[in-house]
């Protein structure tokens, strides 16, 4: 995607806000920040998405660690409840926050193996919980 | 105060000197008795002084005492404050995420919409194993489940689920039902069938198209290619600024130029109908007005040979066929013109 991670206008400390039929937020593409935003932090629960940003060498840069940093906010009310890949998104965001893992990520097997085991816990713990 | 009383000391003792060398001479003096009474008397003025003054000095001791034990006291305080105050900057503040300070309350209702949202994403549609062995996961031995049939691990499986009944899992595995079961039947291993009523390998997929479909909890690249972010990169590179830039609001942009253009040259089209409607319309009424002014002029000259006729009857035949061809040779040259119009 983006060669340059902060294309997007950077000042914004604050969230943006939580979409309704009044607002009249500016549109980038024809999407508000919220929806780009949505999107993105979704887009990072697949492991493959962020060992490519991995090899392109964008969790080296602090202006994007920072950023990781501040999308924190989707773990939090009200914003939780418009992530619909809760459980892979989520933990992701969490282990990215990891500077370890951010590493680590850039690893083919390491993501193969969070594909891999994510599928499986997809289907095995709904198995837990029923036996 | 010292010298003051040392004075009435030596007032005293000299009187007395005085009084007893006038007594030892044998010559008492009533004077020198006096100045001993009245230095006494002073002596006991100076002594009471000196009590109070003692009294005072006690007083003023005691004050100090009691001031110091309280400027010890305020000292004690304010160090003690001081080092709260040290303890209290030097305490590292506790981060309280605004999750665990505000309660987000929300309805029965709401809990249940979010469920059904994230459950495409979070459980796997029926048939879905992601190559997980879900018989290997069943309590029983290997030769329990021999012995019982793959009930055991479809049951387990299931958990007591609607298809859990010995019968249940060959028909299910047969029939493409939808069911959370129908997704453990199809998974358990052929070699523990019992073979009869299950089916071949390679029909599988015809009675369930999600065989071996796998499933992810997170969005495929496929998806985040044709996202927003990738229109997003798709704008960067045509060399858009997509900031305030919408695609829909461009297209909408566009097609009202486009529905503004057609609407000017319909209003143009309508005008210039308008415009020859107006001028047929204008020839039309001289047209009549021709007409009209032709049957007047020939009415006039139908009176005009009526009074020929009364004038001179002889006559009446040949007058108005010499006048008629003046009248038509004019209206001929008339009609020329409107046709060459």
């Amino acid at each position: 995607m983006a060669s340059e991670p902060m294309s997007i206008g950077s000042s914004a400390q604050d969230p943006p806000p939580v979409p309704d039929a009044t607002s009249q937020e500016p549109k980038y593409g024809g999407h508000t920040r919220f929806e780009l935003e949505l999107e993105f932090v979704q887009a990072l629960g697949n492991p493959e998405y962020v060992n490519y940003l991995a090899s392109r060498k964008f969790l080296q840069n602090p202006a994007f660690v920072a950023y990781l940093d501040y999308l924190q906010y989707w773990t939090r009310p009200p914003y939780l409840q418009y992530i619909t890949y809760p459980t892979s998104c989520l933990k992701m965001l969490e282990l990215l926050q990891v500077e370890r893992f951010r590493k680590d990520i850039l690893s083919p097997n390491l993501t193969h193996a969070l594909v891999t085991e994510g599928m499986k816990a997809a289907v095995e713990w709904h198995r837990e919980s029923l036996s | 105060m010292d010298k003051k009383l040392d004075a009435s000391f030596e007032r005293v003792e000299k009187a007395l000197a005085v009084l007893i060398d006038s007594m030892t001479k044998f010559t008492p003096s009533e004077k020198a008795a006096n100045d001993v009474v009245k230095a006494e008397r002073e002596l006991f003025l100076g002594l009471e002084e000196l009590e109070v003054h003692q009294r005072n000095v006690a007083r003023i001791k005691q004050l100090k005492q009691e001031t110091e034990a309280l400027d010890a006291q305020t000292k004690q305080t304010i160090s003690a404050l001081w080092e709260m105050r040290k303890e209290l900057v030097a305490v590292a503040p506790t981060k309280f995420s605004p999750a665990k300070e505000e309660k987000y309350p929300f309805t029965t209702q709401q809990l249940l919409d979010y469920a059904r949202r994230i459950s495409r994403n979070t459980l796997p549609p029926p048939g879905v194993t992601n190559g997980v062995d879900l018989s290997t996961a069943a309590p029983t031995t290997p030769d329990d489940q021999a012995a019982t049939g793959p009930n055991a691990s479809f049951a387990t499986s299931i958990g007591g689920g609607g298809g859990g009944s010995g019968s249940g899992q060959g028909t299910a595995a047969s029939t493409p039902a939808p069911g959370v079961q129908d997704s453990f039947v199809s998974q358990v291993p052929s070699q523990s069938q019992t073979g009869a009523t299950e089916l071949p390998v390679h029909l599988k997929p015809a009675v369930n198209p999600l065989e071996n479909a796998p499933f992810f909890t997170f969005p495929t690249i496929d998806r985040i290619r044709s996202g927003a972010l990738a229109q997003y990169q798709d704008l960067i590179n045509r060399g858009i600024d997509p900031k305030n830039y919408d695609p829909e609001e461009e297209e909408r942009r566009i097609k009202q130029e486009e529905q503004d253009r057609k609407d000017a040259e319909e209003r143009a089209r309508q005008e210039r109908e308008e415009q020859d409607r107006r001028m047929r319309e204008e020839r039309e009424r001289m047209a009549r007005e021709r007409e009209l002014a032709r049957q007047q002029q020939q009415q006039q000259e139908g009176g005009m040979d009526r009074r020929g006729s009364v004038l001179a009857p002889g006559q009446a035949g040949g007058q108005p066929a010499r006048a008629a061809p003046k009248q038509f040779t004019f209206l001929d040259e008339d009609d020329d013109d409107e046709d060459e119009d």
